[in-house]
C-alpha cells in the first residue's frame, strides 16, 4: 500500500512510500519516474493511497 | 592525402573475433549498458518470482507482455563465461509454467534509453541496420527466441537463434533491418526493448525475420521455452547492439565506466558493514530540529530521473553519529529530490539541533539504492 508523504519544509505532499517485506520505495512525484508511472497507474485504478502524517 | 574508401561495413583484422564495425565509432558502438554481466549493484543472486525484478547483473530485468504465471528462476551474476568474459547472466528455473495461459509471457532483457538511440531513426525512412550479438549457453538445445520491441509494445522484429550443443557457449548474431514505423520514443523515455524470450503462449508469439505490428509478440514461433522445464538452466553474456550488418568485437569497456553507464539507472549508496565492519557512511547532515536529521546525499552520475530511494527498513539497520553520541534508526524518506542528489531525513530521533554528524548502516543487510530504471 502506498503512503503519501510531505515535504517537512512546505508541507507539499510530493513523495510516496511503499513498503514490501523489508524493503521501503520512497517514490519523488517525478514525471520519468518509473516508479511514480506505477502509482499513477494504480490511482487511476480507483486505489487511494494511505493519508500523510498529520504534522510530518 | 586521401586514401582511398575501403567499401564494406566491416574491417576484419587477422586475429579471429576482433574487428572494426560501420558505426561510425569505434568505441561507444554498443547500445547495450552491462552486456559482459560485470556490474551487479544490487547482489550477485535474485529469487525471480514477478515482472520487474532486476536480474542480480545492472541493467538486465525481468519482463512480461502478459503475465507472469507461475514460473519462477534464480538469476545470477555467475562465473561461468566464454573465453574473454568472465562474468554471465545465469538462469535457473525454480518453477515451471506450461504456458497454457493465453497471456503466459516470461522475458529477460534491457531496456535502452531514447537519449543513446536517436541516431539510430527509428520510425523513419533513414531507420539504420543494427546487429546484436551475444554468448548463449543452455542445458536445453533447439530454437530459442526473443525480440526487439518498441516502448507501446506494439512494433516488434521477432527474431530466432540455434543452440546446438547442450551446456556450450556459442556465439549468435542476429541482424535487424531498420523499423521505418512505428513509434519509437526519444529522451529519457525508454526507446528500444531488447528482449530473450524464456517462454511464451503461442498466441503471442509471431515469425521471425520481419517486423510485425501485432502487439505484445513475445517471441519467435516455434522457439524453445525454457520457463516450462524445471531446472532448465540458460547464461547469457557478451551482448552487443551495434550500427551495421555485421557483428564485430565486443566493445570492453572499463569497470568504471561501465559502472557510470549502470549508476544512471541505479546507484548503490551504501550496503552492509563495509571494509571496516562497523557500517558505511552515505550521508552528512545536522540535527534540523531536536526531532529530525536531515543529510544531503549526491549521486556519482546524474541519474537517467530523479530517483526511488529503495532501502532495507528494519529497526536499528542506520545511525547517525554527532557530538559523540549514536542514535539508531529504521526509516529514511527523501525530498527535494533531483537527477544529481537529494536531502534524506529521519524524523524518529531526538538530537541538540544544529549538531552535524554522518549516517551510516549498522547492519550486514543494511541497503541503501537509488533507481531511475527504465
Amino acid at each position: 500500500m502506498y503512503k503519501l508523504i510531505k515535504n517537512p519544509f512546505n508541507g507539499k505532499e510530493d513523495t510516496v512510500t511503499k513498503t514490501e517485506g523489508d524493503i521501503t520505495l520512497c517514490i519523488p512525484f517525478a514525471d520519468d519516474n518509473t516508479d511514480y508511472q506505477a502509482y499513477l497507474k494504480w490511482l487511476e485504478a480507483g486505489n487511494t493511497p494511505l493519508p500523510a502524517d498529520t504534522g510530518a | 592525402m586521401a586514401y582511398g574508401t575501403v567499401s564494406a561495413d566491416i574491417i576484419q583484422s587477422s586475429v579471429p573475433g576482433v574487428s572494426l564495425g560501420a558505426g561510425n565509432a569505434s568505441i561507444m558502438k554498443n547500445r547495450i549498458i552491462n552486456g559482459a554481466m560485470g556490474i551487479a549493484q544490487r547482489g550477485t543472486s535474485t529469487s525471480i518470482t514477478s515482472n520487474g525484478q532486476f536480474c542480480s547483473v545492472d541493467r538486465f530485468r525481468t519482463y512480461t507482455n502478459g503475465t507472469w504465471g507461475t514460473g519462477t528462476f534464480t538469476a545470477t551474476q555467475s562465473s561461468s563465461a566464454p573465453t574473454g568474459f568472465s562474468n554471465s547472466l545465469g538462469i535457473t528455473i525454480t518453477a515451471t509454467d506450461a504456458l497454457s495461459t493465453s497471456t503466459a509471457s516470461y522475458i529477460i532483457g534491457q531496456t535502452i534509453e531514447g537519449n543513446n538511440t536517436y541516431d539510430l531513426g527509428y520510425g523513419t525512412a533513414n531507420a539504420k541496420t543494427v546487429t546484436l550479438s551475444f554468448w548463449v549457453q543452455s542445458s536445453l538445445t533447439g530454437t530459442f527466441g526473443g525480440v526487439i520491441q518498441n516502448n507501446a509494445g506494439n512494433y516488434s522484429y521477432p527474431f530466432s537463434y540455434t543452440i546446438s550443443s547442450a551446456n556450450t557457449w556459442t556465439q549468435i548474431s542476429v541482424t535487424i533491418a531498420g523499423p521505418t514505423t512505428g513509434t519509437w520514443l526519444t529522451g529519457t523515455s525508454g526507446s528500444i526493448y531488447v528482449y530473450w524470450s524464456l517462454g511464451a503462449n503461442s498466441s503471442l508469439l509471431a515469425a521471425a525475420g520481419s517486423w510485425t505490428s501485432t502487439a505484445n509478440i513475445s517471441g519467435a514461433t516455434g522457439q524453445t521455452n525454457i520457463i516450462s522445464t524445471n531446472g532448465a538452466t540458460f547464461y547469457i553474456t557478451g551482448v552487443q547492439l551495434e550500427v551495421g550488418s555485421s557483428a564485430t568485437g565486443f566493445e570492453y569497456r572499463q569497470y568504471g565506466q561501465e559502472l557510470a553507464l549502470c549508476q544512471r539507472y541505479f546507484y548503490k549508496a551504501a550496503s552492509g558493514l563495509g571494509a571496516s565492519g562497523l557500517g558505511e557512511a552515505f550521508a552528512a547532515g545536522t540535527y534540523y530540529n531536536t526531532a529530525q536529521i536531515s543529510a544531503f546525499l549526491n549521486f556519482p552520475v546524474t541519474m537517467r530521473t530523479a530517483p526511488t530511494l529503495y532501502y532495507t527498513s528494519v529497526a536499528g539497520y542506520y545511525r547517525f553519529d554527532a557530538s559523540n553520541t549514536s542514535v539508531s534508526f529504521s526509516t529514511l524518506t527523501t525530498y527535494y529530490v533531483a537527477a544529481t542528489g537529494t536531502m534524506i531525513y529521519n524524523a524518529s530521533t531526538s538530537g541538540t539541533q544544529g549538531n552535524g554528524g554522518i549516517m551510516s548502516t549498522t547492519n550486514a543487510s543494511s541497503y541503501i539504492g537509488f533507481t531511475a530504471e527504465l
